[in-house]
């Protein structure tokens, strides 16, 4: 569960800004797929700890990550996220 | 072996029971003939036989029939060589006619090294034939006077058939068949790889001689003697189907500064000395490659000069 | 099955950039086990190739689909307007596949996706490797069940060749030495004998050298196999 798998989506359609051209206040639209056992257990569990992340996330509910086709990916970049988040 | 098969030099002195020796030279990479003229003079009247060797290593040369030709007017019996990598059946037949026709005599049969090693990788290769097919289909345009597709030949071309043999490739068990293979497919006479582990070479040959296959075929032991100890080192590591022992290069190594070379040819007549007594080895083919000059002198100190005359 | 392999990307690219409007055809059974062309793979390229555009700013069309294989007129029924409306197919069948598209709609431009590398197997998963050349006269009775034909460097018939080394062929250590395998599967097999043998030159206008090959089971045969007719 770390970052990682988001900078992997970008270099993949190579699509990273450049840092000092982003407006300010800019907050990337990330998309989670997340694993119904683990990480999206784990954000429910977040939400009854009052515990808040940036509303431009955005959580996908998967039976398992297994289930996390190549094709979601892309297809989450062609709608126009700046990343994907996978955790499971 | 009772009567002539091509009346060549090099069968010649070979059924007449002397100890032959071959030697090797390689075509230009270009049309200037004046160096293979020049390694040619360093072999007139000091071997049986040449081998022009035929686009070796897949780096492109002038053709093997070509410098052949020029060897030939020189004074010189070639041993033309042919390998399947670079001609189907077609171009292989025709050129057998055209070299018979010019006057060569000796062909040796050869697969070719894979053109992955050679100045054009991206080839496409050949191998209509394969090395034991070619030893037939020439011993059947000899013999039969019979093309491949069974047709008359008009006027058959008496080649006397030699092959090559490598007594260290793997599956070493199978070495020896393979060698009786060749020799009823058509060899004539044998060529072997380069040798320089002895102990492993007799072992190969005392299983000749059980199998009698020295009887049916002359073997020639090759040799090629080291310049340096780099040169040992790298047929060690990279030439495909070579064996050099460690104790080759520890001696190369201890010869000293200015040395090595002179010790490599100490190794080699060595050799030739062994082989003159060995069982089954009826003479030697030394391929001193790009030392075409010391081949008179490694002829002379191994006591094989003058060759001899056989009419 | 056959093996393929995708273009790399920017070939693929360059192929494709001029046309309005394309449609990323996948064939969905040898070359989906090899998952390089398969209608997944289809969608991948599809997907991928509409970002290159956004990126590059070129407006293109592009869709995606496939077939359960494009070597045979049944599968092409359903997805006939779907072809017609694009300025072209990349087609990411092997070569026979593309080829046969081409033929069901002569008036569309057709581009490979795909080189087609091989007739292979499933080594293990996510590796394929060669087996057969299709030279159209077997001899693997001969020798052992493995083929010299296209396994050995050299196509030799009588090998092995003085490169054999520890095994390996003279061109790379990585490449198993055809004719060691053999002499191992023979002599485990106590059939050395049959290496003693001479096997006799090929005739090679069984294979690709005879020219295109056909063949027709006659009691099969149910009706005009020219294509022109049958597109769909």
């Amino acid at each position: 569960m770390t970052q990682e798998g988001v900078a992997t989506a970008e270099e993949i359609v190579n699509i990273e800004r450049p840092q000092e051209t982003l407006p300010s206040g800019w907050e990337p639209n990330i998309l989670a797929f997340a694993c119904h056992y683990c990480a999206f257990a784990a954000a429910d569990l977040a939400g009854v700890m009052r515990l808040s992340y940036p509303t431009t996330v955005k959580i996908i509910r998967l039976p398992c990550t297994g289930k996390l086709d190549p094709y979601y990916v892309l297809r989450a970049l062609e709608g126009g996220v700046d990343g994907v988040f996978a955790a499971g | 072996m009772s009567e002539l098969r091509s009346g060549s030099n090099l069968e010649k002195v070979l059924k007449a029971g002397h100890f032959a020796l071959t030697g090797e030279c390689g075509p230009p990479k270009g049309a200037n003939i004046e160096h293979l003229k020049e390694k040619g003079s360093h072999l007139v009247g000091k071997v049986d036989s040449v081998n022009v060797t035929d686009n070796q290593t897949a780096v492109v040369r002038m053709s093997s029939w070509a410098a052949s030709l020029i060897l030939m007017q020189m004074g010189l019996e070639p041993n033309f060589q042919m390998v399947c990598r670079d001609r189907n059946r077609l171009a292989m037949q025709s050129d057998i006619l055209g070299v018979y026709s010019v006057g060569v005599r000796n062909m040796l049969c050869l697969s070719g090294d894979h053109q992955r090693f050679g100045n054009h990788p991206e080839s496409k290769n050949v191998y209509d034939l394969d090395s034991m097919q070619l030893l037939s289909m020439v011993k059947t345009m000899r013999d039969d006077g019979k093309f491949l597709n069974g047709e008359d030949i008009d006027k058959n071309p008496k080649l006397f058939i030699g092959a090559a043999c490598n007594p260290f490739a793997e599956p070493s068990a199978f070495r020896v068949r393979r060698l009786a293979k060749k020799i009823a497919a058509g060899a004539d006479f044998v060529q072997t790889q380069c040798i320089y582990n002895m102990d492993r070479f007799r072992e190969f040959m005392k299983q000749v001689v059980d199998m009698g296959l020295h009887e049916r075929c002359y073997i020639l032991a090759g040799l090629t003697p080291m310049k340096s100890v780099g040169m040992a080192k790298h047929m060690a590591k990279s030439v495909p189907g070579m064996d050099v022992p460690d104790s080759i290069i520890k001696r190369l190594e201890g010869a000293g500064k200015g040395k090595v070379a002179e010790e490599g040819i100490k190794i080699t007549l060595e050799q030739i000395e062994e082989f003159k007594q060995m069982e089954g080895i009826a003479g030697v083919h030394l391929m001193a490659i790009e030392w075409e000059h010391r081949v008179p002198e490694i002829a002379e100190r191994a006591g094989l000069l003058p060759r001899p005359k056989v009419e | 099955m056959i093996v393929g392999k995708q273009k790399p990307f920017e070939q693929i690219w360059d192929m494709v950039k001029a046309y309005g409007s394309i449609l990323v055809f996948g064939c969905n059974t040898c070359v989906a086990v090899c998952h390089e062309g398969g209608n997944k793979e289809a969608q991948i390229l599809g997907s991928l190739l509409r970002l290159k555009a956004k990126q590059e700013g070129v407006t293109i069309e592009i869709q995606d689909g496939g077939i359960e294989r494009q070597c045979e007129h049944e599968y092409f029924k359903s997805v006939a307007e779907d072809i017609r409306k694009a300025d072209a197919v990349l087609s990411m069948a092997c070569g026979a596949g593309v080829q046969f598209l081409g033929e069901k709609f002569p008036e569309k431009t057709v581009l490979p996706a795909l080189n087609t590398t091989f007739i292979g197997v499933v080594d293990a998963p996510g590796v394929f490797s060669e087996r057969c050349m299709m030279c159209g006269d077997c001899i693997l009775h001969l020798t052992g069940g493995i083929c010299p034909i296209i396994r050995c460097s050299k196509s030799l018939m009588n090998g092995p060749c003085g490169g054999s080394n520890k095994g390996s062929c003279e061109i790379n250590s990585e490449v198993p030495c055809a004719w060691q395998l053999i002499y191992d599967r023979l002599e485990g097999q106590g059939r050395l004998d049959l290496l003693d043998a001479q096997i006799p030159v090929k005739n090679w206008s069984h294979s690709r050298d005879g020219g295109p090959r056909k063949q027709v089971r006659e009691d099969m045969k149910t009706g005009n196999e020219t294509a022109a007719g049958k597109a769909a």
